[in-house]
This record gives structure tokens, C-alpha cells and sequence, in this order.
């Protein structure tokens, strides 16, 4: 009995280090594998603390949780400027360095011998050594950091998350802070894992490095990812699966270090196994309406495009950005060399030009996404210089871009939902202190992205995954996940391209009442029926510089314009 | 000085088998876009397979050398085959195969110990040695320079010369625009982890004359590799063997001001570094 108690309780500590590194690596998609190391100290931030110290429970796991979460964030920074394999490789190297600074840190950690004789909990006197008190200090500690993680990821925070893992650049568009949402999971993630450690240091009464090598991230990775990246419980599946499989070679007359290795093995095999054959996991990440964080009462009202569209205040044709003077210098290569604009209150602005001619580029700069080499930007007057995208997203500039770039592993209405701004759930501290607020503005948001559907005529397909609309549906989205963000100038990257008359038929009444209700609409554009039927003002671009402003109609007229591009 | 002179030639020994780990773990990455982690198992199993041939059959070094590169051969080969090649047909994202690996590498480091038992295992290659003034090295340490240059002047040759040679060099520059113009990529993705594996045996081969064949061998070679290639930049490779080189001189050269205990960190350190700063690597420009 006292066997199965205890494998429980392996099954706790294991089940925090998922459902901590699922958080990480499934929700955010930041395979950063120095979650051992992470585990390690908060074990050896405890065992320190109580053993030389006499520190008390929670004292101990508190300052645990604090190390951990600090270390972790100051890894993170430098960290996080790479991404994909590098991150990966990066990450390992810390997970050395770090068990590297504890074996040779001897005067705190005592080495290759490890810390013995951590004292174990004690409640009123009762110390708590047998693993069946213990258990239930662990199932507790699992209980608390399921619900804390859960509620991480069931929220706007969460959602955002997973926006950023789909398309970090789309989701600055959308006005999420990328920073913050990166520091803050690897902060959470570790402070998680330092709770498994602390209550590791406790239950074994023991810490050495030996217990925190790369190999125990990378089973714990093996859990998460049978059970299923981006599913909570899943995590709890698969690090009860991992638990239990190997104990069955205890029925198997092995010698001891032949059946560890084995061990070693079965994690390796089935972290194969299960990408080769289901990559999703066991249990898959929510979709369709289970994705909803609430359920929206009226899917089917009438459209109020109206009521969606008002409180643009300002007076017609005041230029509300401007560009002047801008130069964008990448490392030899002058992409934009003297371009100047001045986007007006309900005017629908037209960029055109050849390919290459830095049209893209004039955006990337405009939305904060490029700093110009020289020029100034101003909006309503003030510069903003210096203003990241999210900032600029929030202050009232957002754009599309050419290739789409939708979270298309999430619904439909997830995509819109996302890019809704005022959301207070997108900071986390919120969700715990007022989840009254957040449940109700989560109500409200839905609603609104249904309507923004409605406007689009996307309302049928709001469950469905992105990934599966077809294309013309996608660019619908791209422009309902556009006008989600509220932003009062609107930029978007070739909208039409691709799509036939009648879906451009749907399009064009959609982007002239967006002007018409005191928005500022600037498209890149290449059809010049296009642009003669919906631009107000055109201007044209060709390597790096305004050739020309004017009507739709005088610059085809201008007849050197018309020799060179128009013919 | 005559301290700092060792230690100068030391590190360029043992650089230069940085270098080959780099050659070979870059050749598969640069052109596959794999990060083949489960290289360092491959590399293990080629210097036990060295040292069973050596020891059981007292065979010398360059047969020794050879069987453990037709070993390499066969299980890198099947790394791909039962690994990677179902994964590119899956059109797994680029991660994948790099967590997948990792499993791989646990289970072939653990077969490694159950077929060749754990500890270390060493090889009785005759060797001699030798002073030049006041710095000595032996004849291991001639071996790992002479074939780090043969490797290189082979590889080079195969490269500019024959046909599959040009098409690794244009799968490196652009794998879709290598499949347009016809060439066959799963072809070329066998010949660069055949070719890959059977560097790291020669890799392999002489650390086991030098320090012996044990089972977490290959965890630090396959980084060292991966260093080297970060180093000089993917691709490059002549920036994997400068890399290589500075890698074990900057290990080496530590040694000087920083304690013993350290000095396994430092390459880690430096990977940090050099990932944090220049992730192109310091020669990127100068491809191949």
C-alpha cells in the first residue's frame, strides 16, 4: 500500500511539472527545455532554506516560487530573442550551466553529495513522513496548480498565448504585448515548477543534482506531449500514463540497471511513438465551441453594423497619420529612400506601385514595426516614434498583411475575439483579482465578435477552425479581425488580391462604409480597377519613392506614369 | 609561455575534433534543416563498435576506424529512415523533429549502455610521444589534426566535384528551389546522414584512443558540433572548422584563469553567448 501511496504522490509532483511545462511549451509554443533545471531550484531553494535555515513551511515553498520565478525571467530575457530550434539549444545549455553553477557552488549546495536531511513538513507537531500523509500535501499543492494554470489559459490571457504561438508578428497586430506575455509564462511556468521542487526537497528528504538532468525534462516533455499540447488535463493523462508504465518493469526480473535504462528507453520510444503516429496527443487541444470561454446567447441576431461602426469623432479630410520624409536602410539595401504621406479622416488611401517598390515596407513603418532610419511619423499631430506595434494598435494604427497571417489553429470568432481591445484579461494578475469583471467583458466581447461576423456574413462559420475556411472566407477574416482591434486608421495589405468579382463585390461596400463612418482606410493595391473605383487619393511608389499623388484618374492620365507602369 | 604554448596547442587539437563534430552534425543540419541530436548516439556507437573491433579482434586503429564508420553509416542512416523521413512526410513542423530526436537519443544512449555495459571502455592503440621545443603531444593528437584535413580536403572535393556533391550545396542554399530544378532531396538527405554519421565515427574513433568510449560521451560531442556550426555559421564550412578550432582553443586557453571545475561549462557558455549576439554565426558571409 505504502508502494501505491507513493507512486501517487511521484504522480503529483509530475502532474505540477506537466501541466507548469504544457503552459510553456503547448500553450506559448516556447520549447524552452530547462524546465529540470527550474524544478532543481526550487528543490534546492527549499532544502537550503530548511535545512540550514530551519525555514517553516510555506516560507520555504514561497521563497522557492520567488527564486525560481526571477531566475527564470532574467534567463528569459536574453532567451527570448530566439526562437525555434535556437531557443531549444539555448535553453539546453542553460539547463547545463545551471546544474554546472549548483555541483560547483559547494559552499551553498554542497556539491556532488547533495543536501540530506531536509526535515520533512510538520503540522502541529506531526511530522509528515509517511507517504500516505503526504499524498494528500501533494494532491493539494497539484490541486492548487491545476486551478491556477487553468484559469491562465482559460482566459484572454491565455487565448493570447495561443495567438502569439500561431503568429507572433499577428499577434503584436492585434495589440498583444509580446513581452509581457513571454516573461510573464516563463515566470509563471518556473515558479510551477518550483513548487514540485520545493515539495520534491521535502518528500525525499534529499536533493542532488543527479535528479534534475536533461533527461528529466525531456520526460516530462514525453507526458506532455502524449497527453496533448495546449490540453490541460491531458497533461495530468499523460504524467499519470509515464508514472505507472515503467512500474510494470518492476514485475519483470531485471537487473537494477538494466531495468533503469529500460526505463529511459520507454520514455524515448513513446516520446517517438506518439509523434510519429498522433502528434496532437491523446487529448487535443479544445476547438469548435469548446474553445468558448462562455457561450454567447443570441448567435443569430440581426446585424448592427451601425452601432458597430460609430464614435469616430473628428472632421472629415484632417489628416489624422502622417509620414514624412521616411528612410528605411536595411544593412546595404535602401528599401524606402524619401517617402512622405498623409493618410485623411474618411478617405479610402491607395499605395500603388510595382513590386519591390517598398510598399510593404512604407506599412511595416507606419505600424511601428519597422523604426525608419530617418523621417518622423506623426498620429493626430504627436510623434510616434519609438512606439512598438501593440502600443500603436491600442493609440488607433493597425494593419493586415499580405499573407494573411491568422491564428489559424483557433476558431474563427477566437480570431476576432482576440484582436477586441480594452480586454483587462490580458493581464493576468486580473483574472485572480477581478473575475467578475473579466467574466462579464468576456460576455460582451463575444457578442461584439459575433457582430463583427455578422458584418462580414462569417456569423456560419464561427466555430469552425481557421485553418479550414476557404481562401476568399480567410480574407474576410483578416478584415473582421482588422476591424476588431477599433483602431480609427486602418491599413491593409493587398485585401483583394486573389479573389474573384463577386467576392470583391462583398468587400468593397464593406471598406467605403468603413470610410464613410470617419475611419482612415489605406490598401495596397495592384488592380487598377481597384483602386479607380474605391481610392480617393492614390499614391505611387517605385523604389523607395513617392513618384506621384493624386486622383485615381489624374495619375492614370499623367501620361509619363502612364509610358512606364500603365500601358 | 611555455604554459600558454600548450595550452594553444591543445586547444587546436582538440579543436580540430571539434571542427569534424561540427563538419558532420552542420553537413546534416545545414541541408536537411534537421537538428539531429541523436548524432551524439551515433558518434558513441561508432567508438564502442571501434573499440568491440580493436579489443576483440585486435584489429588497429584504421581498421578499427573503418568498421566503426560503416557501424555510424547503417544507424544514421536508420535514424532517418524510421525517424525523420516519415516525419518530412508528415510535414511535421520544423520542431518536431528535433523534440523527436531527443526521444531517439535517450533510447539509442541507453541501448549503447545495455549492449556495451556502462563505464568507461579503452582501447590499447599504439601510440607514441612526441616534443616539438617545449611542447609535447602525442601520436593521438597528430591523428585528430591530419584527419580533421583529410576529412576536409575529401569533403571539399566531393562537394565541388560531383554531382551529388552540388546538389548538397544547393539543397544548403534553398531546399524548395532544389526541388524545382529536380533534384532528388530524399537522395541527398541519405548521402548527407551517411556521410555526416561516418565523420562522427572518425570523430569517434580517436577520442576513444584518447580518452576512452563512455555512454554520455556523445551528449557533449553532438553540443560541440552544434557550437562549432553556430560559430561559424550555418552552412559555412569553413566557418565550422574556424569555429571548431577557436571553440577548443577558448576551452583550452580558460583553463588558464579559470578553475578546472568550470571548464565544461565554457563552451556552453560560449554556444549562449554566440546565440545571444551574432546567430548567424561570425562567418555567414563568407559561405563555404
Amino acid at each position: 500500500m505504502e508502494y501505491i501511496y507513493h507512486i501517487a504522490v511521484l504522480f503529483c509532483l509530475y502532474g505540477i511539472l506537466t501541466v507548469s511545462f504544457n503552459l510553456l511549451v503547448g500553450f506559448t509554443g516556447m520549447f524552452a527545455l530547462s524546465h529540470a533545471a527550474l524544478y532543481a531550484i526550487g528543490a534546492y531553494t527549499t532544502a537550503i532554506l530548511a535545512t540550514d535555515f530551519g525555514a517553516p513551511f510555506p516560507l520555504d515553498m514561497i521563497a522557492s516560487v520567488l527564486v525560481a520565478a526571477v531566475i527564470s525571467a532574467v534567463i528569459a530575457l536574453p532567451a527570448l530573442r530566439v526562437t525555434g530550434h535556437y531557443l531549444v539549444i539555448v535553453s539546453l545549455a542553460l539547463q547545463i550551466i545551471v546544474l554546472q553553477v549548483i555541483l560547483n557552488w559547494k559552499s551553498l549546495t554542497r556539491g556532488s553529495d547533495g543536501i540530506s536531511g531536509v526535515p520533512s513538513y510538520n503540522v502541529f507537531g506531526f511530522a509528515i513522513t509517511s507517504p500516505d500523509c503526504f499524498l494528500i500535501v501533494a494532491l493539494i499543492a497539484l490541486a492548487a496548480c491545476y486551478w491556477f494554470t487553468h484559469r491562465l489559459v482559460r482566459s484572454p490571457f491565455g487565448r493570447g498565448l495561443r495567438a502569439m504561438r500561431e503568429n507572433e508578428s499577428a499577434a503584436q497586430a492585434v495589440g498583444l504585448n509580446i513581452l509581457y506575455m513571454k516573461l510573464s509564462t516563463f515566470a509563471i511556468s518556473a515558479a510551477l515548477a518550483a513548487v514540485a521542487g520545493s515539495l520534491f526537497a521535502r518528500y525525499f528528504r534529499y536533493v542532488g543534482v543527479d535528479s534534475f538532468t536533461i533527461n528529466e525534462t525531456i520526460y516530462v516533455l514525453a507526458m506532455v506531449i502524449l497527453g496533448g499540447m495546449g490540453n490541460l488535463r491531458g497533461s495530468l493523462v499523460g504524467a499519470a500514463i509515464l508514472v505507472a508504465l515503467p512500474e510494470l518493469l518492476k514485475f519483470v526480473p531485471l537487473p537494477v540497471d538494466i531495468a533503469d535504462k529500460i526505463r529511459l528507453i520507454l520514455y524515448g520510444l513513446v516520446l517517438m511513438l506518439i509523434l510519429l503516429v498522433r502528434p496532437q496527443g491523446l487529448l487535443p487541444e479544445p476547438r469548435g465551441r469548446k474553445a468558448m470561454l462562455v457561450s454567447i446567447e443570441d448567435e443569430s441576431g440581426p446585424s448592427d453594423a451601425e452601432k458597430l461602426l460609430d464614435g469616430e469623432g473628428g472632421r472629415k479630410g484632417e489628416v489624422v497619420l502622417q509620414g514624412s520624409n521616411l528612410r528605411k536602410q536595411f544593412s546595404g539595401v535602401t528599401a524606402i529612400k524619401d517617402f512622405s504621406i498623409a493618410l485623411k479622416r474618411g478617405q479610402i488611401t491607395g499605395l500603388l506601385g510595382p513590386n519591390g517598390a517598398g510598399k510593404t515596407t512604407a506599412f511595416n513603418l507606419l505600424t511601428g514595426f519597422l523604426k525608419p532610419t530617418d523621417g518622423v511619423i506623426t498620429l493626430n499631430g504627436r510623434s510616434i516614434a519609438d512606439r512598438k506595434p501593440h502600443e500603436l494598435v491600442a493609440a488607433g494604427v493597425a494593419r493586415s498583411f499580405q499573407d494573411l497571417r491568422l491564428f489559424t489553429n483557433m476558431t474563427v470568432i477566437e480570431n476576432v475575439i482576440v484582436a477586441l481591445p480594452g480586454q483587462s484579461g490580458r493581464r493576468w494578475p486580473s483574472l485572480f483579482l477581478h473575475p467578475a469583471r473579466i467574466r462579464a467583458e468576456e460576455r460582451a466581447n463575444a457578442a461584439r465578435a459575433m457582430e463583427i461576423l455578422r458584418f462580414v456574413e462569417l456569423e456560419n462559420k464561427a466555430h469552425e477552425t481557421a485553418a479550414d475556411l476557404s481562401y476568399a472566407e480567410e480574407k474576410l477574416l483578416v478584415v473582421a479581425r482588422l476591424l476588431a482591434t477599433g483602431a480609427e486608421v486602418l491599413l491593409f495589405d493587398e485585401p483583394m488580391s486573389g479573389l474573384d468579382q463577386t467576392t470583391l463585390g462583398d468587400i468593397f461596400p464593406v471598406l467605403r462604409r468603413l470610410a464613410e463612418h470617419g475611419k482612415v482606410v489605406c490598401i495596397i493595391e495592384h488592380n487598377l480597377d481597384v483602386i479607380k473605383e474605391l481610392c480617393d487619393e492614390v499614391y505611387f511608389l517605385d523604389e523607395g519613392r513617392t513618384m506621384a499623388v493624386g486622383t485615381p484618374d489624374a495619375l492614370m492620365n499623367d501620361p509619363e506614369l502612364a509610358e512606364r507602369y500603365f500601358k | 609561455m611555455d604554459l600558454f604554448l600548450q595550452l594553444l596547442v591543445n586547444g587546436f587539437i582538440n579543436g580540430s575534433n571539434y571542427a569534424l563534430l561540427g563538419i558532420g552534425f552542420g553537413l546534416i543540419f545545414s541541408t536537411t534543416g534537421i537538428v539531429h541530436f541523436a548524432y551524439g548516439s551515433v558518434y558513441t556507437f561508432a567508438a564502442y563498435v571501434a573499440w568491440f573491433l580493436a579489443t576483440s579482434f585486435g584489429l588497429a586503429l584504421l581498421p578499427s576506424m573503418a568498421g566503426a564508420i560503416v557501424a555510424a553509416i547503417v544507424l544514421g542512416v536508420a535514424c532517418y529512415t524510421l525517424l525523420y523521413r516519415p516525419l518530412e512526410l508528415r510535414r511535421a513542423p520544423p520542431l518536431i523533429p528535433l523534440i523527436a530526436s531527443l526521444g531517439l537519443n535517450i533510447v539509442l544512449e541507453n541501448l549503447n549502455a545495455i549492449i556495451f555495459g556502462s563505464g568507461v571502455r579503452s582501447a590499447n592503440f599504439t601510440s607514441g610521444v612526441y616534443f616539438a621545443g617545449p611542447v609535447f603531444f602525442t601520436s593521438v593528437h597528430i591523428w585528430q589534426v591530419v584527419s580533421c584535413a583529410v576529412v576536409v580536403a575529401a569533403l571539399v572535393l566531393f562537394l565541388r566535384k560531383t554531382r551529388y556533391g552540388r546538389a548538397i550545396l544547393a539543397m544548403t542554399d534553398d531546399p524548395n528551389m532544389a526541388r524545382v530544378v529536380g533534384i532528388d532531396t530524399k537522395k541527398v538527405s541519405y548521402i548527407v546522414f551517411a556521410l555526416g554519421s561516418a565523420i562522427s565515427a572518425v570523430a569517434a574513433t580517436l577520442t576513444l584512443m584518447k580518452d576512452g568510449a563512455s555512454t554520455h560521451m556523445g551528449f557533449t560531442a553532438v553540443f560541440m558540433g552544434f557550437v562549432a556550426v553556430i560559430v561559424g555559421g550555418v552552412g559555412s564550412l569553413r566557418g565550422v572548422i574556424a569555429g571548431g578550432l577557436l571553440l577548443g582553443i577558448v576551452e583550452s586557453l580558460g583553463l588558464w584563469k579559470i578553475s578546472t571545475e568550470w571548464q565544461s561549462s565554457i563552451a556552453f557558455i560560449v554556444l549562449f553567448i554566440m546565440i545571444m549576439l551574432r546567430p548567424q554565426g561570425l562567418f555567414s558571409i563568407a559561405r563555404r
